[in-house]
């Protein structure tokens, strides 16, 4: 048996080891991050007193109203802001995966991770296209 | 206020069931805000998306962190499971809430019956003996960089096909898909079970984004329900693996497994329209 091929497969488990533990600590702290924001908006709901099965619409979700939502202080800016970060946490997880296994020079997996975003690209694109 | 405690509660129970029996939380979070708090399936699902990504995210952390979850092979079977829930996202505004409450029937009694199973089980499964390690390759295959300490990949195009059928369940039916993807991580691919449970906890994230975002840009998710509900799943899940240790899974499982063949005749009355 030849060296080689094993050594690329060690060097292949180290790369991928040490990308566990940098999405570890991005999921970490980005839940504790998300979870604040969420607990401090349902904070926020039990003060002013709504209740969450109150009939009529709920507040819509739009990106560029959250910086103006938390200025005001108000709870659905905050629990939007939270949920904006949860979702794009695995994300985060998925480019900085992606971007640790083309520094090593794995272009498959490189590839894996930019097919992934492809894929929630095309589910943003899809909901705002079906929106309009 | 009242309610969004309650809502709070029902979370954090659902997270510490969800824990204990080794589920997302998903498949008691549907059933609570549909039969419980009277909430349209649909947006039920999209609440019960959020908890999903909130336990996967904060398991995921966990389980990177220890090596358990094999990070190559998560990425390349949640590329199918993606897919699968993009595919879901899409068909569920097509179909009936009747129809939805239909397929959550069949889910719940799939799920009491695995439950059945596992209880049956002994402690160490038998497949446990596939994930036997083989001696290296000369020249490794794509497959064979996806392998983990101790273990290789078999058939992964059976985890392909599983993954994104787990992908299209979880869309449609806010749930982690977890159920589907352990399963043939394990018994189909050869992957330890304790890798196969970390890395489709991993995986599961990024399988709920997928639809996750569509129900939120389609303005589908109530953030004073998804709010507290979160923080509550995050709570009970928390708690949950801190007491795993010292509660008997075995009477937990039971119970759990009558929960959810009730769960399952109020899911398929409201699919009959009664």
């Amino acid at each position: 048996m030849s060296g080689a091929p094993l050594a690329s497969l060690s060097a292949v488990a180290a790369t991928a080891a040490r990308l566990e533990t940098i999405a570890a600590r991005l999921l970490t702290w980005g839940t504790r991050v998300a979870l604040l924001f969420v607990l401090a908006g349902v904070i926020g709901m039990a003060t002013s007193g709504i209740d969450p099965m109150a009939a009529g619409a709920f507040p819509p979700y739009s990106l560029t109203a959250i910086p103006g939502q938390l200025a005001a202080l108000r709870p659905e800016g905050f629990i939007w802001a939270g949920l904006t970060v949860l979702v794009s946490l695995p994300l985060g997880r998925v480019i900085v995966s992606g971007a640790g296994f083309l520094a090593a020079h794995d272009r498959r997996l490189a590839l894996v991770s930019v097919l992934v975003l492809l894929v929630i690209c095309a589910s943003v694109v899809a909901a705002i296209s079906l929106e309009g | 206020m009242i309610t969004g405690l309650v809502l709070l509660a029902s979370g954090a129970a659902a997270g510490v069931f969800g824990s204990l029996l080794g589920l997302g939380g998903g498949v008691l979070i549907v059933p609570l805000l549909t039969l419980g708090f009277g909430l349209p399936l649909r947006e039920s699902v999209s609440v019960s998306l959020v908890s999903v990504i909130v336990t996967s995210s904060a398991g995921a952390s966990v389980y990177l962190r220890k090596h358990v979850a094999n990070l190559r092979l998560g990425m390349v079977l949640e590329l199918f499971s993606a897919s699968g829930a993009l595919v879901g996202g899409l068909i569920a505004f097509m179909l009936s809430e009747q129809v939805l409450a239909g397929l959550f029937t069949v889910l719940l009694l799939w799920m009491a019956l695995s439950m059945l199973r596992r209880s049956d089980r002994p402690a160490a499964a038998p497949s446990d003996a596939a994930s036997a390690p083989d001696d290296p390759p000369a020249r490794p295959s794509f497959t064979d960089t996806l392998a983990g300490p101790g273990y290789r990949v078999h058939r992964l195009p059976l985890g392909m096909a599983g993954s994104t059928l787990a992908g299209l369940v979880s869309a449609l039916l806010g749930v982690g898909g977890g159920i589907i993807k352990v399963p043939a991580m394990h018994v189909a691919m050869g992957v330890p079970l304790k890798v196969a449970t970390a890395t489709s906890n991993m995986m599961i994230g990024i399988t709920a984004t997928s639809s996750a975002v569509i129900y939120l840009l389609r303005g589908q998710i109530d953030p004073f329900v998804a709010g507290p509900t979160a923080v509550g799943v995050f709570a009970g899940a928390t708690l949950g693996s801190r007491i795993a240790h010292r509660v008997d899974t075995r009477l937990l499982r039971w119970l759990f497994v009558a929960v959810l063949l009730y769960t399952a005749f109020e899911m398929a009355q409201k699919a009959l329209g009664r």
